[in-house]
């Protein structure tokens, strides 16, 4: 009985995903990995458990991993991954970067996400002189240099963690609207479409009920590729001086000043790189998972 | 970003490592041509609008002043434009004979009358010239700079024929030899000037490649932004046969870890500075080419007293009693510096160095009372100013933790500039704690302590004291060198009891050579004459 009224139910198009997703293990690492890894960074430093990451004691600079050591002033200390050049925590460090980058690259891609997907469906469906004006603000958008706008937001704003989201934020959303554009092009065309109409829907439910759940499959992998892409982009500001301010840190900058004194200190550069690799890798698989999960057509290709 | 050239030529040799190909550097030496790191990039090559050590390191290849430097003495004047000099009994009045073949790059002879006329140039205030400072020495000197009188023939300084050249001083100054050959001394070419603009204009043309026209041993071959500036022999220099080397091109290496790289990559002979984390590295691995050099320098915390709440003396002492000078110099700084507890370092001709603060927690936190803090978690937030640097980085990471260990002053932020704009910013006052550098002009303690004078142009913290000024004043008519140095070391101390200024440690030089490079002796000022370079391509190193 219980089977026969199961099959009558039907799966939602959520669990056939899920489903199709738990199959695929490189997916699920990912998955695990990504959720592990937002844990440790954001819950962790509530805990007591791990020293002030910008704690310096500079007589005990470069120790190797899980050393104890005694700093001048009488406090005992333990490294986990070992000290800085300036005796600081790598492990609490990286977790307190990890912070910093996996906040950037969530914050700035939900900004991205939001603004290019519901801009690039209007413009797809409404078509038209709209389109085309629509579609030249975001050429003229791209043709502004990156950079120069972030340093004039600087000058005028103060220099602030909240600016690089939304400065990068505000540039990404290109890129994603002229995708989710093109879908939306050759979705309205469709039978489907024609049916809503006909029953009567106004172009928005269209858009937000039909139109926009038929893009996700290229959203989703555009999205996994902008979070790196994002954090990236921090670590390039931060040299500049215009990112996270020393002593705080990020992924970026540590594996900056890693980089650096690769020669004397190379677990400066071993562990947050590792790191950071790992969550990018773990961002790609979730996303080529999702892909194959949500859109059946697009994996049997 | 523009990619920088040697950046690209670094990966390119990475590339090509395995194959047996001759390093640019080896080729460099057996053609005699100087590669050098050189820190920023420059900001003119007009020696009257630089104040910077990379910037002036390139003048005195372009440029040559009346007296120059001597290759490994320090206290030695070496000949340059001027054949001898002589002056009155008290030191007021200098006269320089200058040499008949002394020469420009474009072959026109050099006279008095183009030094009166560079003198002229930098003293002029709608140059505004940031360091003209440096000749308020001269009689009239700083009332025409300040423009309260406009007749530069009243100013101490006169050409009677084309080979004589008479500066009169305000004050008494034995060091004056020293003193002329700073960069702000040198000679410019007045028909060039004025062909590309006014006296007093900034920035013209006349700085480029093919309009250039110097004195010195070299001349401007290019100059290529981010590039670097090459130089080559200049035919019509007067001891055209001790110049040896056949060009030196400066590299703007901003980064001290790529400038490391590109030295062991083998792109450059010299580099500008080594990062303090890789001396240890450095000395263990290539002994021969590590240099740590005794360096005429202080390494600094400006404070701005304009802004709350640095404006408060008590509160900037209870911050200078609180740092760790020892920890820094052993574990940040690593290259053999000395901790500073004064303005004037050791290296000042006998000057013995003050012991005006230290690190003294008691001391600190007594003061942080006094500067009516119950705790440091009262004390409102302020911000470190650097210019982009891992090293300056470090300092200011481990002094701002300092700060937060020893007193509890949690509110304590880093920010960063670009060296163009933070020496703008620095100008202007528009910073609250900053990290500064100050390096002699030349070996007396004046140079360290005339800057603080209330409105020079480098003092940069909005302090004045009339005591100060008063006892350097009183210091300069002294001819007496121990009269003279107990007036310094007085106005010192009115210096470190209200500490615009909190000293961190007196430099060492730290820098890789190439041994191909011959003729680079230790100098307490760094100011290496390129003319007695050599390179020898039988110490090229075979692998």
């Amino acid at each position: 009985m219980d089977t026969i009224s199961d099959i009558e139910k039907g799966s939602s198009l959520g669990r056939d995903a899920w489903v199709r997703l738990k199959k695929n293990k490189m997916a699920m690492f990912g998955l695990w990995f990504f959720v592990g890894i937002t844990l440790v960074c954001f819950l962790l430093p509530l805990l007591p458990v791990l020293p002030d990451p910008n704690a310096t004691s500079p007589e005990l600079r470069s120790l190797g991993p899980f050393s104890e050591a005694v700093a001048n002033d009488g406090t005992e200390r333990f490294y986990l991954l070992g000290s800085d050049n300036l005796g600081r925590d790598i492990f609490a460090r990286i977790v307190d970067g990890g912070r910093v980058s996996l906040m950037v690259g969530f914050i700035a891609t939900a900004v991205s996400l939001l603004i290019g997907v519901v801009y690039g469906a209007v413009a797809g469906y409404v078509g038209g002189r709209l389109d085309s004006v629509m579609m030249r603000v975001v050429d003229i958008l791209y043709a502004l240099p990156f950079m120069i706008i972030v340093i004039i937001l600087t000058t005028f704003f103060d220099n602030s963690l909240w600016l690089l989201f939304l400065a990068i934020g505000a540039v990404e959303w290109l890129t994603m609207s002229r995708i989710v554009r093109a879908q939306v092009l050759s979705l309205k065309e469709q039978e489907f479409v024609d049916a809503a109409r006909s029953l009567g829907l106004s172009n928005g439910q269209i858009i937000f009920r039909h139109i926009i759940p038929n893009t996700l499959g290229p959203v989703i992998v555009y999205t996994t590729l902008t979070v790196p892409a994002v954090m990236r982009l921090e670590a390039i500001l931060s040299f500049l001086g215009l990112g996270v301010q020393p002593p705080n840190a990020s992924w970026g900058s540590l594996v900056k000043e890693g980089a650096d004194r690769m020669i004397s200190d190379p677990a400066l550069l071993i562990f947050p790189s590792a790191i950071f690799a790992l969550t990018l890798f773990a961002f790609n698989f979730l996303g080529d998972g999702l892909r194959d999960a949500l859109d059946v057509r697009a994996s049997k290709d | 970003m523009i990619p920088r050239p040697l950046t690209a030529l670094a990966a390119a040799t990475l590339l090509f490592a395995g194959c047996e190909e001759e390093r640019p550097v080896d080729r460099a030496t057996r053609e005699g041509i100087l590669l050098l790191g050189n820190g920023d990039e420059p900001k003119a090559l007009d020696p009257h609008l630089i104040s910077s050590v990379g910037d002036s390191n390139i003048m005195r290849a372009l440029f040559e002043g009346l007296v120059t430097y001597h290759p490994s003495e320090d206290a030695t004047h070496a000949p340059g434009v001027a054949e001898r000099w002589e002056h009155n009994e008290d030191y007021t009045e200098w006269t320089f004979h200058l040499r008949d073949d002394a020469r420009w790059s474009n072959g026109d002879p050099v006279t008095a009358g183009d030094f009166v006329y560079a003198y002229n140039r930098i003293l002029h205030p709608d140059l505004g010239s940031p360091y003209a400072s440096m000749l308020h020495l001269l009689e009239n000197g700083e009332e025409f700079n300040k423009g309260e009188i406009d007749d530069f023939s009243q100013v101490g300084a006169k050409a009677p024929d084309a080979h004589t050249l008479v500066c009169t001083l305000r004050e008494p100054a034995p060091y004056f030899p020293d003193l002329v050959k700073h960069t702000t001394w040198l000679p410019v070419h007045k028909p060039t000037i004025e062909k590309f603009g006014n006296m007093t204009d900034q920035f013209t043309l006349w700085q480029r490649p093919g309009n250039h026209v110097g004195n010195g041993p070299f001349m401007l071959e290019s100059w290529r932004i981010n590039g670097g500036v090459k130089v080559i022999p200049n035919p019509h220099y007067w001891d055209r046969e001790t110049v040896t080397l056949n060009g030196i091109v400066f590299y703007p290496l901003a980064n001290n870890f790529t400038e490391e790289r590109a030295f062991r990559d083998g792109l450059i002979h010299k580099t500008y500075i080594i990062p303090p984390d890789l001396i240890g590295y450095h000395k263990a691995e290539s002994p021969e080419y590590i240099k740590l050099d005794p360096y005429a320098g202080v390494y600094f915390y400006r404070c701005n007293v304009t802004k709350a709440p640095l404006d408060n003396k008590s509160l900037r002492k209870a911050l200078a009693f609180a740092i760790d000078r020892e920890t820094i110099v052993k574990y940040v700084s690593q290259a053999g510096e000395q901790p500073a507890y004064g303005v004037v370092p050791p290296t000042e001709g006998g000057y013995q160095p003050h012991h005006g603060v230290e690190f003294d927690l008691d001391k600190a936190k007594a003061y942080l009372k006094e500067a009516g803090y119950e705790s440091g978690a009262d004390v409102p937030e302020f911000e470190i100013l650097i210019n982009t640097s891992e090293s300056h980085k470090a300092i200011a990471a481990a002094v701002q933790d300092m700060w937060k260990k020893h007193l509890g002053i949690e509110k304590v932020t880093i920010a960063n500039q670009e060296w163009k704009v933070f020496q703008t910013t620095l100008r202007e006052l528009r910073y609250q704690c900053s990290r500064s550098g100050w390096i002699g002009d030349y070996l007396d303690p004046s140079t360290f302590l005339t800057m603080w004078r209330t409105g020079d142009d480098n003092n940069q913290t909005g302090w004045g004291n009339p005591d100060f000024d008063r006892l350097l004043t009183e210091a300069a008519n002294q001819i007496d060198p121990g009269e003279r140095f107990a007036k310094f070391r007085e106005a010192e101390a009115v210096l470190l009891d209200e500490l615009p200024m909190i000293p961190i440690y007196w430099y060492t030089q730290k820098y890789l050579l190439d041994p191909a490079v011959g003729g680079w002796h230790p100098l307490l000022l760094d100011n290496h004459p390129y003319k007695h370079v050599r390179l020898d391509p039988s110490k090229i190193p075979s692998e």
